[in-house]
C-alpha cells in the first residue's frame, strides 16, 4: 500500500472541491437552458470521477517519481501519462456511446481541473494575504 | 452512396489519428518536468513540499493539451461520422 502524500491529497482535494462547484455551475448552465436530464447528471458524474482520479493518480506518480533517478522518473511519468490517458479515452468512449450519458456533459468536466489550476495562484495568494 | 459514406468514415479516421499525435507532447513534456523536478529536490531537499505542489499544477495543464486531442478524436470517431452521413443523405435525398 502506497502511503499518499499529504500534498497529494491536499492539491487532490482542492480540485475536487473546485470540480464540484463548477459542476453546479454546469447543471445550473442545463436547467437554465431547460436541456436537464439525468443523463447530464451520470455523464457529469462520470466524468468529474474520471477527472479527479486522473489527478490523483497523476499525483501518485509524481509523488513516486520524484525518489526515482532521472531517467527512470522520466520513463515512470511517460507510461503514466500513456496509461491514464487510455483509461481516460475508455471512460470518455463509454460516455459518449452509451445513451445515458449526455456527451457535453461528459465532455466539459473533463477540462475542471485545467481551469481550477488556472484560479490557484488567486486563491493562494488571497490565502497568504489574509495570513499575513 | 456507399463510396461517398466511405470516403467520411476514412477521412474521420484519418483525422482521428493525426489528432493523437498531440498525445506525444504531454508525455514528453511531463517527463522533462519530472526529471528536472527530482534534479532540484536532489539539490535542496527541504524545498520536495513546493516543488511537488508546482510540478503538480505544471503536469495538469500539459496534461490538458493531450486531453484537447483526446476530444477531438472522440468526436471525430463517434459523433462527427453519424452527424456528416445524415447530412450527406440528407442532401441527396
Amino acid at each position: 500500500m502506497i502511503k499518499v502524500d499529504a500534498t497529494v491529497k491536499n492539491e487532490t482535494r482542492y480540485i475536487a472541491y473546485f470540480c464540484l462547484i463548477l459542476s453546479v455551475l454546469m447543471q445550473s448552465v442545463f436547467i437554465f437552458l431547460q436541456k436537464w436530464t439525468y443523463a447530464v447528471l451520470l455523464g457529469n458524474l462520470l466524468s468529474i470521477a474520471v477527472a479527479i482520479l486522473n489527478f490523483f493518480v497523476m499525483g501518485i506518480t509524481v509523488q513516486k517519481a520524484v525518489t526515482l533517478e532521472v531517467n527512470d522518473a522520466k520513463k515512470l511519468m511517460r507510461s503514466s501519462q500513456n496509461l491514464r490517458k487510455a483509461g481516460m479515452f475508455v471512460a470518455v468512449v463509454i460516455g459518449v456511446v452509451a445513451p445515458f450519458f449526455n456527451t457535453i456533459a461528459v465532455i466539459v468536466p473533463l477540462f475542471f481541473p485545467r481551469i481550477a489550476v488556472s484560479f490557484r495562484p488567486l486563491i493562494k495568494d488571497k490565502k497568504e494575504v489574509i495570513d499575513k | 452512396m456507399e463510396i461517398a459514406i466511405s470516403i467520411i468514415l476514412g477521412c474521420c479516421a484519418v483525422g482521428a489519428g493525426l489528432a493523437m499525435i498531440a498525445g506525444i507532447g504531454p508525455g514528453i513534456g511531463e517527463g522533462n518536468a519530472v526529471a528536472k523536478a527530482c534534479e532540484a529536490i536532489g539539490r535542496q531537499p527541504e524545498c520536495k513540499g513546493d516543488v511537488t505542489t508546482t510540478m503538480l499544477m505544471g503536469c495538469a495543464i500539459a496534461e490538458t493539451t493531450g486531453l484537447y486531442a483526446l476530444v477531438i478524436t472522440i468526436l471525430l470517431l463517434f459523433v462527427t461520422p453519424n452527424m456528416f452521413i445524415n447530412i450527406l443523405i440528407n442532401t441527396l435525398g
